[in-house]
This record gives C-alpha cells, structure tokens and sequence, in this order.
C-alpha cells in the first residue's frame, strides 16, 4: 500500500511557490490544518508568525502590489445590451412599430382630423342640448333639494 | 531521555512517559508501539470504578501505547517529510487493542500501513 499522494504539485503556505516531490515539508497543526513549506526558511517564518504578505519575494506580495501583471492583463470586454423588439398585450410588434416610424406630417394630419372631429361631435351635442331644454315646459322654476323633499314632518307620539 | 506523549484517547491518561521502544531500536515513531507510565491521569469517574470492564488508569501506572502523532518528521513513500504539533499516543491493553472507547484529535496516515486498524477507525481524522 502506498501513501502516495498522486505526486501532486503542493504550493507553499508561505511563499506560494510550487513544491515538487520530494521537496520541502509538511506540517500538520493541532487543528488539522496542514501546511506545506518549500524550504526551511519558508518554514521558519510561518513559525515565527510573520506575515507572507511583508515579504516582497512571496507571490501574495506580488500579487497584493500587482507586480508583473501588466503583460498578463487582457483588454476588458464590454458588454453590449441587445436590443429585443417586444410587443406588448393590445400591440402587436408591427402596431408599435408602424406608430414609431410615423412621420410627423402624417401624425399631425391625424392630431388635426381628430381635433377636427371632436369640434364636430361637441357641436352637436351643444345642438342636441338647447333642443332638449326647449322642449320642457314654460316656468320651469328652480328647486332646491331641500325644497323638493319638503318640510320634515315631525312625528307624533302615541306612546307612553 | 523519556519522552512525554500526550495521550489522546478517553482512557483517563491525559500524560504518559515512554519507558521502553519495544522494537529493536534507539527509538519509535509513528505506529511503533512503547511502554509508558502515565504521569498525569483524569480523576475516574465512579462510573469506571464501578463498572469491572473498564480499565481504570491511575498515575504511575505502567501501560503498552502506539504513538500517533511525532513532532519528529516522518517520511513518505512520495518523497514528502510531516510533521505533526506534539507526540501523541493511545493506552492499549495487552492484546494490542486501545483501552480507550474514543479518540480525540487527528493520527497519523502511517498506523494504517503498520496495521493498527482499531485506532484508525475510531480516530475522528487520519492525516
């Protein structure tokens, strides 16, 4: 039976440098947590607990100072929003469309028919309406509510 | 030198001495197995006292162990050296079987390979 790990390629706790086989240390914590070191100097500032990120040669460092990545930094894509063409309920697509591409001469043209036909429509009810009141009687005088409903009478008792 | 080991399991002994390697040896490592003496051991619970099974570990008591865990690296087969925090071992009894019901804390991979499969099933981790 064998302990072979695959031969897999660790990286350093500390610096972040691969460690091939046969190379290095393993240190298991009381915690479980397993660290592994490339070299005895590795080892021994994770021991003396300093901070990898104070040492200009580990990668953290290099990376926390975005040291040598210039070459490695790829144009940004923008993304570009696609445009759907959507119809809504009580639209179709070529409704909304074909209002869209209106030109304004023909859009006025139909604001002015409206317009136009709306004028006639009041007229007529304006007619409609003088007819109406010539018709009812002569002396038709005006009421108020109150006058209408009349006098409130008061009840009578027959109770004691 | 003696070496004092912790032992990590629930037998009662919380410090044990090594008094002898019982190989043919200077010294053990992982999965060897030793003679220790305890040196410091949990008050036992009246439940053990009462009960005629359980074995009852006192300080000064001289007892068979396997070391689990070394401070000392040890070697892989793949060429890679571990070391653990502290030395560790669990009590057993004369039938190499761990006294204790419970291990508490990780093992060492290299008991599996030096068959001592009872500790490596109650181990909570082997690494």
């Amino acid at each position: 039976p064998c302990l072979l790990h695959s031969l897999r390629l660790e990286i350093c706790s500390f610096s972040g440098y691969k460690i091939y086989p046969s190379r290095g240390r393993t240190f298991i914590r009381g915690d479980g947590r397993t660290f592994h070191f490339l070299s005895s100097k590795t080892e021994s500032l994770f021991h003396q607990r300093k901070n990898p990120r104070k040492f200009d040669w580990t990668v953290v460092f290099r990376k926390m100072h975005r040291k040598g990545i210039s070459e490695e930094v790829a144009k940004k894509r923008t993304r570009r929003a696609v445009k759907y063409n959507r119809s809504i309920v009580g639209a179709s697509w070529d409704a909304i469309n074909a209002r869209r591409n209106e030109k304004t001469e023909v859009r006025s043209a139909a604001r002015a028919e409206a317009v136009a036909k709306a004028k006639e429509a009041r007229k007529e009810e304006a007619a409609k309406r003088k007819a109406a009141r010539a018709n009812q009687p002569a002396g038709g005088q005006k009421f108020s509510k109150q006058q209408a409903r009349g006098a409130q009478v008061k009840v009578q008792a027959n109770s004691r | 030198m003696k070496s004092r080991l912790n032992v990590i399991d629930n037998s009662g002994a919380i410090v044990a001495e090594c008094i002898k390697v019982l190989k043919n040896a200077k010294w053990a490592s992982v999965g060897d197995e030793i003679v220790v003496s305890v040196k410091k051991a949990r008050p036992i619970s009246d439940k053990t006292l009462a009960s005629q099974s359980a074995a009852k570990i006192r300080k000064g008591d001289v007892r068979r162990a396997v070391i689990v865990r070394t401070k000392k690296e040890i070697r892989r087969p793949d060429g890679r050296y571990v070391r653990f925090d502290d030395n560790a071992c669990v009590l057993l009894n004369n039938q190499q079987q761990p006294l204790g019901s419970r291990i508490l804390g990780l093992v060492s991979a290299e008991l599996r390979f030096k068959n001592w499969v009872k500790v490596v099933s109650l181990a909570p981790r082997v690494v």
